[in-house]
């Protein structure tokens, strides 16, 4: 926008003499704090675990699916993978295709990438519901017959054959083996891969940490906001409403809901973040209050710029920091929130979980089995570092004291 | 006669704070006409800032408070309008620079984004042709490169070039009055006359009015027309500019000036006013300045002793006259054109009450330094690409 702008402005000052190259564009205290937060090896890791995880998400049908990528009979191609997609499938392959790509586009800026995805989003998800009907019941047996017919001339399978609803696939008895050449990282209770449920549970783990942190950064700058700039009465009852927030127990209040309402992710996400605001709230009130005294904020006012403007667009860039340095910690939180309503047998049902398959590593027969321990596990503690790595990086990058104001 | 731009009736501010109520603007009347310097010299905390906060309705209600009064603007009462109007007069009609030019721009955007803000707000127009009035704007304050300035932060510039894009941001909607609190203080002295010569040349140029809020009698005997003198959160002298420095009338005025250093004078130590300025919550009856003045000293020494009182102000005791101690002094016409607030002040008992209004302007001196010739430190030899007429 601002490039553009710039462009116009010299456009249109036509007969004036050639301006000398201009300086390499300074860096914002935004633009800083990313690059010094990318410098750093725990940003690094930390985001290149994510990275696997959020790959996993996206591609999960693909990566681990029962139906073979592509088949060739009768001479024709077709791929039973893409026609088994569901809705949720595409709406996720398509989104992430579109973020690759406007996150290459330089010319805008974050915020209105990001709007643009959401855009796109809003659009994609309404479409795909109305015109991607998979097939409603999954006969996984149906290739398989049909390869050992001999009727395919050709197989391109997943890298791992095995969907993690596919129960019992090789043999009847085959529920709770270890791991094997088969099966990686075992077979569960139910006789199904594990490395396939983990790779599915990703998603689950990415977005129950995304949506409910979201809720919450959102509620929590809103009402932190207006507390710290209008103080008083505002302050005084937005205090105690705060209060009243952290006093219910997040748990108890999710084991209610879920015995009330049944088994809902959505739902799951929707309490994590309105009972989680109120630290973010308490983070910017208390950055407003200081700001609010500071003469640029005083000279916005004078400027006679509107209210959602000072609030928003001149305050929160100045008092966000520590909220995002929260909002890492509170995906890292939420994950575990939900790994641990999984983990009692609260969480879902018909998807895997990491959480749920820890629950199975306790067996009902008193027996411990240590895959389905150690590798959903892995995967907890892994993601839950990965956030914490990057939410330090980016508290010391914003720390003024470890890098001299100029 | 003109109307005046801005006339200040009797306003009256208040703030509750945990030790009680406080007054710290009282029954403050003044006037400003168009194109006038108005001038309002005081102590740290005698009400000066906080009068020039209320025009604008920046005073936060709670904990302060109006009193009372009017503040008319172009025939409003600011004071009654609705709080969307009174945005459109912010910025637009009359606008404000501060006193700390490294805190008053905002750290996270750019130069050219912060301008250019103010401008699509209030004057309707494109983002382009925004930042190209925001262009013009820094041109105009004497910044060199202003389309490579655009581009930068806040914390790439020095004090007075930030002050210049202050000054440019207050201008870039063509306000008609613009509140100037202290814009020097926190400058160097070279700094502080530059961009005092370029209030001047804007204002010649423009035509508008200025309240300058200053401590420095240096910097008022430079550009002031009318001066008043705030002391203890009331005006205590209204003059122009000449017959301020010619014929002071109130004795806190005197202590002022005699607390200026003067070149060719041989003295050892510069006077000061004794005593310090009172606590806004516990203000001394009477006369808010007889604590610590010389004249009323002066006189109960030479009076009658039904007259005369003896006051202990912190650790000494004085004897002041009684009048002093038990009335305030109004404000009253003592000369022609010449308010003063004091009880001695010559013909102060047959002077005219009457509302200070001067439409007085100094003559201008043609002045030929060019300003922008220092205003480009760093700017690495452009500053000859434009120059100002």
């Amino acid at each position: 926008m601002t490039n553009a702008a710039m462009a116009g402005s010299l456009a249109a000052m036509p007969g004036e003499a050639p301006r000398p190259e201009p300086a390499p564009s300074p860096r914002g205290l935004a633009r800083r704090a990313v690059d010094d937060t990318l410098a750093s090896w725990r940003t690094k890791t930390g985001l290149a675990w994510i990275a696997i995880v959020a790959f996993c998400a996206v591609f999960a049908p693909f990566l681990a699916n029962s139906y073979p990528l592509a088949v060739k009979m009768n001479g024709n191609w077709s791929s039973p993978a893409i026609k088994h997609l569901t809705p949720v499938d595409w709406t996720l392959l398509v989104v992430a295709f579109c973020g690759v790509i406007t996150l290459g586009l330089s010319r805008l800026t974050f915020f209105r990438k990001l709007l643009v995805l959401l855009l796109i989003l809003a659009v994609e998800l309404p479409l795909a519901f109305l015109f991607v009907h998979p097939p409603i019941v999954d006969v996984f047996q149906e290739y398989r017959d049909l390869q050992r017919q001999g009727r395919l001339q050709a197989v391109i399978g997943c890298p791992i054959p095995y969907s993690p609803t596919d129960r019992l696939r090789d043999h009847p008895d085959a529920r709770l083996t270890p791991p094997s050449r088969e099966h990686l990282f075992g077979v569960d209770m139910n006789g199904s891969d594990v490395l396939s449920a983990m790779i599915h549970a990703c998603r689950i783990a990415m977005a129950i940490g995304f949506i409910s942190t979201g809720i919450a950064v959102v509620i929590g700058v809103v009402i932190g906001g207006l507390m710290g700039y209008f103080v008083g009465w505002v302050d005084l009852f937005g205090m105690r409403f705060i209060e009243v927030f952290e006093a219910i127990p997040t748990l108890i209040l999710l084991i209610t809901f879920v015995a009330f309402f049944g088994h809902n992710l959505y739902l799951m996400m929707a309490i994590i973040g309105l009972t989680g605001w109120t630290g973010n709230a308490r983070f910017i009130r208390a950055e407003y209050l200081r700001l609010r005294n500071q003469d640029f904020v005083q000279a916005t006012i004078a400027a006679g710029l509107p209210l959602r403007s000072i609030l928003f667009r001149h305050m929160l860039p100045n008092g966000v920091s520590p909220v995002i340095v929260s909002a890492t910690f509170g995906i890292a939180s939420a994950i575990l929130f939900e790994s641990t309503l999984s983990f009692l047998g609260l969480g879902l049902i018909d998807e895997p979980s990491w959480g749920q398959m820890l629950n199975q590593a306790a067996g009902v027969s008193g027996t411990f089995t240590w895959w389905m321990a150690v590798f959903p596990g892995l995967g907890i503690f892994l993601t839950v570092f990965a956030y914490n790595l990057i939410g330090e990086a980016l508290r010391d990058a914003l720390d003024p004291r470890l890098h001299g104001i100029e | 006669m003109q109307q005046p731009l801005l006339e200040i009736k009797n306003l009256g501010i208040g703030f509750s704070t945990e030790r009680g109520r406080i007054q710290p603007v009282r029954d403050v009347s003044f006037s400003i006409y168009p194109a006038q310097t108005f001038a309002l010299v005081g102590e740290s905390g005698c009400g000066k800032s906080v009068t020039s906060l209320s025009i604008l309705r920046l005073i936060p209600e709670p904990p302060g408070k109006y009193l009372g009064g009017e503040i008319l603007f172009g025939g409003r009462d600011l004071l009654k309008l609705p709080e969307h109007e009174m945005r459109s007069v912010r910025g637009k009609e009359i606008a404000m620079i501060f006193q700390e030019p490294m805190t008053s721009l905002n750290p996270v955007y750019t130069i050219g984004d912060q301008i250019a803000e103010a401008v699509t707000l209030h004057q309707h127009v494109s983002q382009d042709q925004a930042y190209r009035i925001a262009e013009d704007a820094l041109h105009d304050v004497g910044i060199a490169d202003p389309h490579r300035r655009l581009r930068e932060y806040p914390h790439q510039m020095s004090g007075g070039m930030r002050q210049r894009v202050m000054i440019a941001m207050a201008l870039s909607c063509q306000p008609k009055l613009l509140i100037a609190d202290e814009p020097t203080t926190a400058l160097d002295v070279t700094i502080q006359a530059q961009i005092l010569e370029l209030l001047r040349k804007l204002q010649r140029e423009r035509g508008m009015s200025i309240l300058l809020i200053t401590h420095d009698l240096g910097v008022v005997a430079e550009n002031a027309d009318v001066v008043a003198v705030m002391y203890a959160s009331r005006i205590v002298e209204v003059a122009t500019v000449e017959d301020l420095f010619d014929r002071p009338q109130h004795p806190y005025t005197e202590g002022l000036f005699r607390s200026v250093p003067k070149l060719g004078r041989d003295t050892e130590r510069l006077e000061t006013i004794p005593g310090q300025v009172p606590n806004p919550a516990r203000f001394p009856s009477g006369c808010k300045f007889h604590t610590r003045c010389p004249r009323t000293r002066a006189l109960a020494a030479q009076s009658q002793p039904q007259d005369v009182v003896t006051i202990h102000t912190g650790e000494e005791q004085a004897k002041v006259m009684r009048v002093c101690q038990q009335d305030e002094p109004d404000l009253r016409e003592v000369l022609p054109k010449h308010w003063a607030a004091c009880h001695f002040a010559e013909n102060f008992a047959t002077a005219a009450q009457t509302v200070p209004q001067l439409e007085h302007r100094r003559e201008v001196v043609p002045d030929m330094v060019d300003v922008s010739a220092g205003a480009a430190p760093g700017g690495s030899g452009h500053a000859g690409n434009f120059t100002v007429s």
